[in-house]
C-alpha cells in the first residue's frame, strides 16, 4: 500500500469514529426528549388514577411474586415481609430457595409457621427437581405465601419453578432482596389491563438504589444519598437510564430489557416460549427478547410497558470489585442475548425489533466499549507516533466531558421534577458534583467490566454468576 | 491581554469543526451554569412549596372546622361561617391556593358523614368552586377536563349530569373514563346507562373501577342486563358478564346460553365461567354435545364448569378424557371422578402408570 492508501485508510477510519460519535449523541437527545415528552404524558394520566380503588378490588387480576433466594439467609426474613406487606389484594408470593447451603429456609420454617404441603405442580418448564418440599404457613397472617425448596439450577431455574408454580395470570418476578412499595404491584399490572388493542406481555418499573436509606419491617422510611463515590455514581447512571432511556423505548415499543429486579409478566406468554433460558447469564433480557419474538412471529400485536415511578429499591454494589463483577455479568448476557437472537437483526419482518430495537442495542449498547477502547487504543498509537494535534483533542475531549455532564444535569432535572426522592438539602450539590466527577469515577470501571465480560464470553465460557455480597439495608 | 488575543486568533484561524466545537463547549458551559443555578432555586422552591401547602393546609383546616361547628338552625349561614366563606372565596382565584383548599375539602369531605358531609358540599358552591370546575370542562386540554370531571364527581354534584354525559364517547380515554365514574359514583346503576351508547372500549382496568364503585352501595335493584349482555360492543358484554356474576343474574340465563355461540372467544370464555357460578345445568349439555369443536381455554372453562354441575350420566364423558393432553383438564376429569364413583377412580392407577399421572392421582387421593 502506498501513503496515499494509507492515508485514506485513516481517514476512512477517522470518519467512521465521528459519524459513529455523532451518531450515539444524536440518539441519546432523541431519547432523552422522547422520555421527557412520554414522561410528562404518563404523569399527567396518573395524577387521575386512584390506586386504593384498584388495591382494594378482590375482581382485580391476580398476580404471584416469584422471588428466587440462594444463600440469603443474612436477610431473608425481613425481605419475605416486606414481599407481603404489599396493598394489593389479589396476589400471592412464592419465595423459591434454589439449593441454598445456609440455613435460608430453616429460618423461613421457623419465622413464618411453614409446613410441608401437598402441591401439585404443572411442569410446564423443565427445571431441576424439588428438594425439601413446597411449604405453606400454618398462620393466616402469612396465607399468601409458598416456599418451594429445590436443587440448586440457577436464577432462571428458579424462576421457572415460581412459573410453574404459579396460578395467576401474571407474574411478578423479583430479586428477593428488593423492596418494593406497597402500592407497586396495582401500578404494574395497571399497563395490562389498559391497554385494549394489544397483548401487553411485560411490564418494567424503575429501579432505585437503597443503599444508605432507612428502611424498616420491609418500609421504606426515608431516602438518604450514600456517602461513597461508587454508590452515588450508580445512583446518578440509574436516575439517567431510566428516566431519560427506558421511558423513550417503551414510547417506541422497543423496550429490549426488563431489569431482572422488578418486572411483572403476561404468564401465559412467558411459558408459551419456555419460560427463562438457563443458559444464558443475561435470561432477564433474552425472555424479553425473546417473548417479542414470538409474538412478531406469531402476527400478535404486543407491547412492553414501562412505569417511570420508583417502585422498586435495591442494594447496589458499593465496591469496585462487586461492581465489576457486576457488570461484566451484564456484558456477558447482553453478548448471548444478541447473539442467540441475531436472525432479527435488520430483518424488517421483526418491524421495530428487527429495524430498531436490537440495532440500537447491537450498535450503542454491544459495541459501544469495544469501539472506545479500539478508539483510546488507536489514540495511544497516534500520540507515540507524535500524530496527534493535541488542541484539537483537546476540544474534542472537553466537548464530550461537557456533554455527559449536561446529559446528567438534564437527568438531574427529570427526577426534581417528576419524583424529586432525594429532597434533602445539600444533596442537589451533591448530584451535581457526581455528575462532574462521574465520567472519572464510574465510566472507566463500567468500560473495564464491558472489555473483560467481552473477553470472558469469548475466553472463559465457563464463567456464569459472579458473587454479591450482601451487607443488607439500612434498617431503623 | 495578549493570551485572550492568542485564543482570538487562534479561533479565527481554525478549521471551521474546531470552530464549532469551541462554540459548542462555550454553549455547553453557559447551559450548564444556568441549569445549575436554576436546579439550586428549583429545589429551594420545591421545598418551599412543600412547606408552604402544609401550612395552608393547617390553616384551611381549621376555617373548615369552624365552618362546621359554627352553624346554627336559625340561620341558613351564621356569620362565622360567612366570614369563613368570604376568607375562602378569596383564596379561590390564585390557582395555587385553589389546589390546597379544593384538597383539604376533600380529604375533610372523606373523613366525615350525613350533614356534615353536606355542609361541605354546600361550601363548595359558596366558595365558587364550582364556578371553576364547571369552566374546566370547557378546556381544550383533556386533563382539566377531566380533572374538572372528577372534581365534580368527589363533590357529587348531580347538577352538571348534562354538561358531563356528553362527553361519554369522548376520543380521550381518561375524559371518558372520569365521565363514566362520575355517573357510577352519582347515580349508581342506573349511570351505567351510558353503557347503551358507549362506542369505544370499556378497559379492564375501567371495568374494575366502575364495579368497586358499584360494590359501595347497599342497594341490590340491579337493571336489566340482558339488552347489555347482547351489545354490539364486544367490551360492554364483557362488563355485563362480570355485573351477571358479581350480582348472581340467573334471571340472565337464556342469554348468557345464546353467548356461548359468540364470535369472540374470550366472550364464550367468560360466559361458560359464569354460567358455571352460576351452576346452569344446560350449559352442560350444550357444551358437552360440542366438546370438540371448542377451544382448549373453552374446554378448560367447561370442565371447571362441569366440577359444579357433574352428575352420574357424565361418567361416559368424563372417562373420555381423563387422558387428556391438558394438565388442568386431565387434573378437573379425576377430581369429578373421585367424588363420582371412588372405586373406577382407583381403578386409574393401573391405567395411568406414568410418573406425572400418578403424582396426579395421588395428589387428588389425598385432597
Amino acid at each position: 500500500m502506498n501513503t496515499s492508501t494509507v492515508e485514506i485508510i485513516i481517514l476512512i477510519i477517522h470518519f467512521l469514529f465521528f459519524i459513529y460519535a455523532c451518531t450515539a449523541i444524536a440518539s441519546y437527545i432523541i431519547l432523552a426528549m422522547i422520555s421527557s415528552k412520554e414522561t410528562i404524558e404518563y404523569m399527567k394520566k396518573n395524577s387521575f388514577v386512584n390506586y386504593k380503588e384498584i388495591l382494594s378490588s378482590t375482581i382485580s387480576p391476580s398476580i404471584t411474586i416469584i422471588a428466587p433466594a440462594y444463600n440469603e439467609s443474612l436477610n431473608i426474613i425481613e425481605n419475605v415481609r416486606s414481599l407481603l406487606s404489599s396493598h394489593y389484594v389479589n396476589y400471592d408470593v412464592v419465595i423459591v430457595n434454589d439449593g441454598s447451603k445456609d440455613d435460608s429456609l430453616e429460618k423461613m420454617i421457623v419465622a413464618y409457621d411453614l409446613v410441608k404441603v401437598d402441591f401439585l405442580i404443572n411442569q410446564q418448564i423443565p427445571t431441576k427437581p424439588i428438594r425439601a418440599g413446597v411449604f405453606k404457613s400454618t398462620n393466616p397472617a402469612f396465607e399468601k405465601l409458598t416456599v418451594v425448596d429445590k436443587v440448586n439450577g440457577g436464577k432462571a431455574d428458579a424462576l421457572n419453578m415460581g412459573l410453574n408454580i404459579s396460578k395467576s395470570d401474571y407474574v411478578a418476578c423479583i430479586d428477593v432482596d428488593c423492596l418494593l412499595l406497597e402500592n407497586s404491584l396495582q401500578k404494574m399490572i395497571k399497563p395490562f389491563l389498559e391497554v385494549t388493542d394489544k397483548t401487553v406481555i411485560a411490564t418494567g418499573g424503575v429501579i432505585r438504589i437503597a443503599n444508605s436509606c432507612i428502611i424498616k419491617d420491609g418500609k421504606l422510611l426515608d431516602v438518604n444519598f450514600p456517602k461513597k463515590l461508587i454508590e452515588k455514581a450508580q445512583i446518578l447512571e440509574y436516575i439517567r437510564a431510566f428516566l431519560l432511556g427506558r421511558m423513550a423505548w417503551s414510547r417506541l415499543n422497543g423496550l429490549l430489557v426488563i431489569s431482572g429486579a422488578f418486572g411483572l409478566f403476561n404468564k401465559k406468554v412467558a411459558i408459551e416460549v419456555g419460560g427463562y433460558d438457563t443458559n444464558t447469564v443475561g435470561e432477564d433480557m433474552e425472555l424479553i427478547v425473546r417473548m417479542r419474538r414470538y409474538m412478531e412471529e406469531t402476527k400478535q400485536k404486543y407491547k412492553v410497558a414501562y412505569i417511570p415511578d420508583p417502585l422498586c429499591w435495591t442494594e447496589a454494589p458499593d465496591n469496585y470489585k462487586i461492581f465489576i463483577s457486576q457488570r461484566n455479568r451484564w456484558t456477558r448476557g447482553t453478548i448471548e442475548t444478541l447473539r442467540m437472537h441475531r436472525k432479527v437483526a435488520f430483518n424488517p419482518k421483526y418491524k421495530s425489533l428487527g429495524l430498531l430495537s436490537y440495532p440500537y442495542w447491537l450498535l450503542y449498547e454491544r459495541l459501544a466499549p469495544v469501539i472506545e477502547v479500539i478508539g483510546i487504543i488507536y489514540f495511544i498509537i497516534l500520540a507515540a507516533l507524535n500524530e496527534v494535534r493535541w488542541d484539537y483533542a483537546l476540544a474534542f475531549i472537553i466537548l464530550a466531558y461537557l456533554f455527559a455532564v449536561l446529559f446528567s444535569i438534564v437527568a438531574i432535572f427529570s427526577e426534581e421534577l417528576t419524583y424529586h426522592q432525594y429532597k434533602k438539602k445539600g444533596t442537589g450539590f451533591k448530584l451535581i458534583m457526581i455528575s462532574l466527577l462521574e465520567p472519572f469515577v464510574l465510566h472507566p470501571f463500567i468500560l473495564y467490566a464491558a472489555i473483560r465480560g467481552n473477553i470472558d464470553y469469548y475466553f472463559n465460557k465457563k464463567k456464569k454468576w459472579g458473587e454479591m455480597t450482601r451487607k443488607g439495608m439500612a434498617t431503623s | 491581554m495578549k493570551s485572550y488575543q492568542y485564543f482570538i486568533d487562534y479561533f479565527k484561524n481554525a478549521p471551521a469543526i474546531i470552530q464549532v466545537v469551541w462554540v459548542m463547549i462555550v454553549l455547553f458551559m453557559v447551559i450548564i451554569t444556568i441549569l445549575i443555578i436554576y436546579l439550586k432555586l428549583l429545589r429551594s422552591r420545591l421545598r418551599k412549596n412543600e412547606k408552604i401547602v402544609a401550612q395552608y393546609q393547617n390553616e384551611y383546616e381549621s376555617n373548615l372546622i369552624t365552618y362546621l361547628y359554627s352553624g346554627n338552625e336559625e340561620e341558613e349561614v351564621s356569620a362565622e361561617q360567612q366570614l369563613i366563606v368570604d376568607k375562602l372565596k378569596s383564596c379561590v382565584p390564585d390557582k395555587f391556593k385553589r389546589r390546597v383548599v379544593v384538597s383539604t375539602l376533600l380529604r375533610l369531605r372523606n373523613e366525615i358523614s350525613g350533614e356534615m358531609a353536606e355542609s361541605i358540599q354546600k361550601l363548595y358552591f359558596q366558595t365558587g368552586l364550582i364556578n371553576y370546575a364547571l369552566s374546566s370542562l370547557k378546556s381544550k386540554k383533556w386533563y382539566v377536563v377531566a380533572k374538572g370531571i372528577r372534581e365534580l364527581a368527589q363533590f357529587h354534584v348531580k347538577e352538571v349530569n348534562d354538561q358531563i354525559v356528553i362527553h361519554v364517547n369522548n376520543p380521550n380515554k381518561e375524559i371518558r373514563k372520569e365521565v363514566q365514574l362520575y355517573l357510577v359514583t352519582l347515580f349508581h346503576f342506573e349511570g351505567l346507562k351510558f353503557l347503551d351508547v358507549l362506542q369505544t372500549h370499556l378497559s379492564e382496568w375501567d371495568q374494575i373501577q366502575l364495579l368497586e364503585v358499584l360494590q359501595r352501595f347497599d342497594e341490590q335493584e340491579i337493571p336489566n342486563i340482558n339488552p347489555w349482555l347482547k351489545s354490539k360492543n364486544d367490551s360492554v358484554v364483557i362488563f355485563a358478564i362480570k355485573l351477571s356474576k358479581i350480582y348472581n343474574q340467573f334471571e340472565a340465563k337464556d342469554t348468557l346460553l345464546e353467548l356461548l355461540e359468540h364470535q369472540h372467544k374470550k366472550i364464550r370464555v367468560e360466559a361458560i365461567q359464569v354460567l358455571s357460578h352460576l351452576q346452569v345445568y344446560e350449559a352442560k349439555e350444550v357444551l358437552k354435545n360440542k366438546f370438540n369443536e371448542l377451544s382448549l381455554e373453552e374446554q378448560i372453562a367447561f370442565f371447571k364448569l362441569l366440577e359444579n354441575v357433574f352428575e352420574s350420566s357424565d361418567e361416559t364423558f368424563l372417562q373420555e378424557h381423563i387422558q387428556h393432553k391438558n394438565f388442568e383438564i386431565k387434573v378437573s376429569a379425576l377430581k369429578i371422578f373421585k367424588l363420582l364413583n371412588i372405586e373406577k377412580f382407583h381403578s386409574f392407577k393401573r391405567l395411568l402408570s406414568a410418573p406425572k399421572d400418578a403424582e396426579i392421582i395421588e395428589f387428588i387421593e389425598n385432597n
